[in-house]
């Protein structure tokens, strides 16, 4: 036994017997206990420090900066489409380098932005909302964040050197298969195989931590909303994520050694790889939105200050939305020669999946209806949230109807509605969240000043730049054009549009601007800057390594707004190995104190030895082997190495529920601080 | 001054089998993944199916088989094998659980020679289909249903192993024992996909 | 006037009024020029109205809820946990009707939607239409006319004439990637699918031209892959069709015939086929009465002497990437070329 918990036993036996400890000696105590945990858990430094941290916030952060960092790019190509459409017959950009452009555009948001950033927000936010010490599975979170990384620097070094795929996003057969010579779609299948590798290893921790980590009290029913997002997110994960690596895998097997997966000469079905490329597809984009909608509920329960309207209703309404997101995959193909009848089975479910979305539009107006709302930055994108994903929506149900699809499928007009969901559904609530959750993750708050400039910017400009393509559409404007004829007329609707591209990237360069400020010069925030109900808000701004010194029992859905001061705490986790508490799944009964492991160079290792197999691979195949073999030493090393705790030998004794104490332990030796 | 209670969770153990350990649920997100893949894999043959009048397709040096049915000699023996396997495995784990280090090395030493046989076996399966997986569609997806489950049984005989030296040579404790326990799920997962697979693959064409 | 001229200078009126208008327009699926197109704009016109009116709803609801703003900051507002029963249940029945009125519109969609999609099909598949098998090329339309009577098949490139108040069946066939066959002006799409048999009803109810153009990226000249279709009444239809079917135009003067031994001694000859000419192949376009069509190059330029010229010459100056390679004549040759081209009508 150590030190402190020596103390601490010698203390406790004593307060049974007399009140002696007095309150500058239990606070002396916790401040030891403190320091220990702070060592403890102490980030590592240096370039080793960095390569092998495992700590959940630190990994979060880093999937942020890398996202936004692809945000910006795939805007830059964006910016690049636009200047090129803004006039007929331009020559700013080739047709190749077109082409490239806005494959690397469609394939940087989808996933090299949107996911991560999802689940980015996730890792770091869950683990905090949920009472836990740090995500279930450290090392695979780590491992996550590395395959993501070096997906993203073969796109972009393709890119760059000339060779980005140029199919698209979806890379439809037989153009991506027999039609596009040279590396350029190999690379894009691998790119594919590496983020979704990352996401399916952001899920698994996600749904691992949400399951098994939650602070005592916390039943499956008090469990906040966004972290009810994240796991139904996770799950769309698991089932979807497989399809796309087998769309990918399969070409990428047609491409290099002949397999005839999509060769209609040889018994093959382009039509095959648009079913499995879609039944991903669809659930992807709830994905993305699914989350979005996890940010909207925790602001407008903060600024409307009051619990949550039919909290019920928004479980199962993002539950089914979950489920019934995989039954509309087909509305992708409509022009394909699949019949009416089963196609139209596709139009009801696209219509339906609006109905659960209705209803947590309608709970959060009923929610903000009447109460004192003060309107900063964080809400303010919420209520852009409301005008354009209800447009972008409504939309959406025009397309599911399929001879209207017909007419406007592969136009401009379903680039406006994919932006107006995407970014009215996912990115605006995206922003809000980096306005509301910036300051626990700094220390300090965003401006508000520019916050509202940014917020104006970018929806006057999203607004110029996506209204005019619906009648664009309407008026026979196909996707993925890289010119048009002057004759066409299309021109005066592209010109707006271009120049509001320009607005709306001018909003996201304030942002930026805010944030580098900011970060040093913000007004400092507190732990809660406001006063807002979950647990993340009851730690310090930014939250200690170890989150929670003694993790609270969790009495509410609204555990601040319900008397944390007076709840029990957790006490008993060691101050000198890495401990998180363990519960159960469905009451978070504390079960067992799970040794998390320390920072590892493993799991870089393991992504290393994957991009050897994945990426060599395309050129030769002894690298597919090589990599497996670097692949297995490494996860042996990982799995059987040492991961910083000891071992403990044969079945333990003692209790695996404790109770909780009957008897209430005297005032003077309550740690006031969670 | 406020009363706050205490639970004191000093006595918790570190590691539990089934659903109590959070690496229970880890192992079993992971096969979820991979039945998702594998069901998508078996609705790809079907679909494939429907662009073929003969399935499988004719073979054109086989004059007098037009319809050149999967031969059953390996996939059926290796199927047997996997099967039967689960029986010592379950004693494995039944050893692991009550923490009998003697069965449990038995148990693993079976669980790697079954491995090992497993994958030869697989390997001569190969030659029993009458294509390659450049011959045709047919070829390459029955290719594919065999190879992703033979890298299943590769990862799995690789896991047997390590699990095997560790046992034999160091601590035989609680976490150790956890990890048998799961590669012992691994296993029956890897042996129950198979049938199905084997079931789709050597017997749906024979059936129609 | 000749039909080919009536032609032209409907293509320009149409284009001058494309080019001042955005409602109305010859590549436009608000503008129907035929019932399946028809029916989609009305179904059209009832979704955006029934949409619109819900979108300023749920607007209004949202603004309405925002009226008791403050800039009080959230801290000094005290949480409230409870509503008071009563409200609660006011807003729990409003949103009870709000999704109950939802899931009827949506119901209504479904069902107006289902008939709308019937009737694009149902009617026609009795009716003795015109059989077109249309087939995608990267970057151009292979139209091949069919008929019972073997004489009366002909191929064709880029444009269409179908005659007016006639329902047309078109056969979709992709040769290499997918395409996807879109006149919005008559209806909705349909791609066109290596190993697959894809077909789409048009009819035109009135005389026109109307613009169609490939909705299915098809790598890079996918922008500049369109097509004319032009409905003309039976008559003229039947007249341009009669003179489709017959080979080529000998050539007359001695320029021409000096084309024509251009033509068959350069590499054109290695993708495009004229009737009545040993030139025989299919990979390009088919140019036996090419002088007979409003443009070239897939809807790309009109047929111009000019424009033949810059394409013969450098076709990658304007379709950059297209499978035409440059070809360097000699002006004299040229000339002779371009009279012999001109001539096939």
């Amino acid at each position: 036994m150590s030190e402190s918990q020596k103390a601490q036993k010698t203390a406790e036996a004593a307060e049974v017997s007399n009140f002696t400890i007095s309150e500058e000696e239990l606070a002396a105590a916790m401040e030891r206990e403190r320091g220990e945990l702070e060592k403890t858990w102490a980030r590592p430094t240096g370039v080793w420090g960095w390569l092998t941290d495992t700590d959940h916030k630190a990994i979060a952060l880093r999937y942020i900066v890398t996202a936004f960092i692809f945000f910006v790019l795939g805007g830059l190509e964006a910016a690049l489409m636009r200047i090129q459409l803004a006039r007929p017959n331009n020559h700013f950009l080739s047709p190749d380098q077109y082409n490239q452009i806005f494959t690397v555009h469609g394939t940087t948001m989808m996933f090299l932005f949107a996911v991560p950033i999802m689940t980015a927000l996730g890792i770091y936010l869950v683990p905090l909302m949920i009472g836990a010490r740090d995500v279930a599975f450290p090392r695979v979170n780590l491992f996550g964040y590395y395959v993501y990384l070096i997906g993203g620097i073969l796109l972009y070094a393709a890119f760059f050197l000339n060779t980005g795929p140029d199919a698209g996003w979806f890379a439809y057969v037989p153009l991506s298969s027999a039609y596009s010579p040279g590396k350029r779609v190999d690379i894009w299948a691998q790119m594919i195989t590496f983020t979704e590798l990352s996401a399916l290893a952001g899920a698994v921790v996600i749904i691992g931590s949400v399951f098994k980590m939650r602070a005592p009290g916390m039943s499956i029913n008090r469990l906040p909303l966004f972290v009810w997002a994240q796991l139904i997110t996770s799950f769309m994960i698991i089932f979807a994520m497989p399809s796309v690596m087998l769309a990918s895998g399969l070409l990428a097997s047609d491409r290099l050694i002949d397999t005839h997966f999509f060769n209609p000469a040889e018994g093959g079905d382009p039509i095959l790889y648009q079913h499995l490329f879609w039944f991903f597809g669809h659930p992807e984009v709830y994905i993305i939105f699914i989350p979005g909608l996890g940010f909207i509920s925790p602001i407008i329960v903060a600024f409307a200050r009051r619990k949550i309207f039919g909290y019920t209703a928004m479980v199962l309404s993002l539950i089914s939305t979950g489920f019934i997101g995989f039954g509309l995959w087909v509305h992708h193909m409509f022009a394909t020669p699949i019949p009416q009848m089963g196609q139209s089975f596709f139009t009801a479910a696209s219509m339906v999946i609006s109905i659960p979305t209705g209803v947590q539009i309608f709970c959060w107006i009923a929610t903000l209806w009447g109460s004192r709302l003060n309107l900063k930055t964080p809400l303010l994108f919420v209520l852009g949230f409301f005008w354009v994903f209800v447009l972008g929506g409504l939309t959406g149900v025009m397309l599911a109807s399929v001879p209207l699809d017909l007419q406007i499928h592969d136009t401009f007009f379903v680039v406006a509605h994919l932006h107006y969901v995407l970014i009215g559904g996912a990115v605006f609530p995206l922003f809000g969240a980096f306005y509301y959750w910036f300051p626990k993750w700094t220390g300090r708050l965003l401006s508000e000043r520019a916050g509202r400039l940014n917020f104006w910017l970018m929806f006057i400009g999203f607004n110029l730049v996506f209204f005019p393509m619906h009648q664009l559409g309407l008026n026979g404007m196909p996707r993925r054009v890289y010119t048009y004829l002057p004759e066409t007329g299309w021109s005066t609707l592209n010109l707006i549009a271009s120049i509001g591209a320009f607005i709306l990237a001018s909003g996201v360069l304030v942002f930026i601007i805010n944030v580098v400020w900011a970060y040093r010069a913000g007004m400092v925030a507190g732990d809660n800057p406001w006063a807002a109900e979950s647990l993340e808000w009851a730690v310090s701004s930014p939250p200690p390594n170890f989150n929670f010194h003694n993790i609270p029992v969790v009495q509410g859905r609204y555990p601040l707004w319900e008397g944390i001061e007076n709840a029990p705490v957790v006490r008993g986790l060691s101050t000198t190995k890495r401990e998180a508490l363990v519960t159960s799944v469905m009451d978070a009964q504390p079960e067992l104190r799970f040794e998390i492991p320390g920072p590892s160079i493993w799991p870089l290792m393991v992504a290393l030895s994957a991009a050897v197999m994945f990426i060599v691979g395309i050129f030769t195949p002894w690298a597919i082997l090589t990599g497996a073999i670097l692949a297995g030493i490494a996860l042996t090393c990982w799995f059987f190495g040492d991961p910083n705790y000891e071992n403990h030998t044969a079945r333990e004794t003692g209790k695996k529920s404790p109770t909780i104490s009957p008897v209430s332990r005297p005032p003077e030796l309550q740690p006031k601080e969670i | 001054m406020s009363t706050r209670e205490v639970i004191d969770v000093s006595e918790l153990p570190h590691h539990e089998f089934d659903t109590y350990d959070p690496v229970w649920w880890g192992n079993n997100f992971l096969l979820a993944i991979e039945t998702s893949m594998f069901a998508i894999l078996v609705a790809t043959y079907f679909y494939l199916r429907q662009n073929f009048a003969l399935w499988p397709p004719p073979v054109a040096q086989l004059t007098a088989t037009l319809k050149p049915l999967p031969e059953l000699g390996y996939g059926t023996a290796n199927t047997i094998l996997l099967v039967v396997s689960c029986i010592p495995m379950v004693l494995t784990d039944l050893s692991a659980r009550r923490g009998d280090r003697r069965w449990s090395q038995i148990g693993l030493l079976i669980a790697v020679a079954v491995g090992f046989t497993a994958l030869v076996l697989r390997s001569f399966e190969y030659a029993a289909v009458y294509f390659r997986w450049d011959s045709n569609a047919y070829g390459s997806v029955v290719w594919f249903l065999l190879g992703m489950h033979m890298l299943h049984l590769a990862v799995l005989t690789t896991e047997a192993v390590l699990l095997t030296i560790w046992v034999f040579t160091r601590e035989y404790d609680m976490k150790h024992r956890v990890d048998i326990v799961t590669l012992a799920v691994y296993w029956y997962w890897v042996v129950g996909i198979w049938v199905l697979i084997y079931a789709v693959v050597y017997f749906t064409p024979r059936l129609g | 006037m000749t039909s080919k001229t009536n032609t032209i200078s409907r293509i320009c009126q149409c284009l001058l009024a494309l080019s001042v208008s955005s409602c109305g327009g010859i590549q436009n699926a608000v503008n129907p020029a035929g019932p399946q197109a028809d029916s989609l704009s009305r179904l059209w016109w009832l979704m955006f109205t029934v949409c619109s009116v819900v979108f300023v709803l749920v607007l209004i609801a949202v603004l309405l809820a925002l009226r008791n703003r403050t800039s009080e900051p959230p801290a000094n507002t005290p949480p409230l946990l409870e509503l008071p029963p009563e409200q609660q249940r006011r807003r729990r029945n409003a949103i009870i009707s709000a999704v109950t009125v939802t899931a009827v519109i949506l119901f209504v969609f479904l069902i107006v939607s289902y008939s709308a999609g019937r009737s694009l099909t149902a009617d026609l598949a009795h009716k003795n239409g015109l059989t077109i098998d249309v087939t995608g090329h990267q970057w151009w339309w292979e139209v091949r006319y069919n008929d019972a009577d073997a004489s009366n098949i002909f191929t064709t490139a880029n444009e269409i004439h179908i005659p007016v108040g006639v329902p047309v069946l078109f056969n979709l066939h992709g040769a290499d990637v997918i395409h996807s066959f879109w006149v919005p002006n008559l209806g909705g799409k349909r791609d066109l699918i290596p190993g697959k048999n894809n077909s789409a009803w048009y009819q035109a109810d009135k005389p026109g031209v109307f613009r169609g153009q490939c909705a299915e990226y098809c790598g890079l000249q996918h922008a500049q892959m369109a097509l004319w279709i032009v409905a003309e009444p039976q008559d003229q239809f039947n007249a341009w069709r009669q003179s489709q079917t017959q080979t080529s135009m000998t050539p007359t003067t001695d320029s021409q015939k000096r084309g024509q031994q251009v033509f068959l001694s350069a590499p054109c000859v290695m993708c495009h086929a004229i009737n009545g000419t040993p030139a025989g192949s299919n990979v390009g376009p088919n140019l036996t009465h090419i002088a007979s069509r409003n443009t070239i190059a897939a809807a790309t330029l009109s047929n111009t002497r000019e424009h033949l010229a810059q394409w013969i010459k450098d076709s990658q100056s304007v379709k950059p990437g297209n499978k035409m390679p440059q070809n360097n004549l000699g002006e004299a040759d040229l000339q002779a070329l371009l009279d012999y081209l001109q001539s096939l009508k």
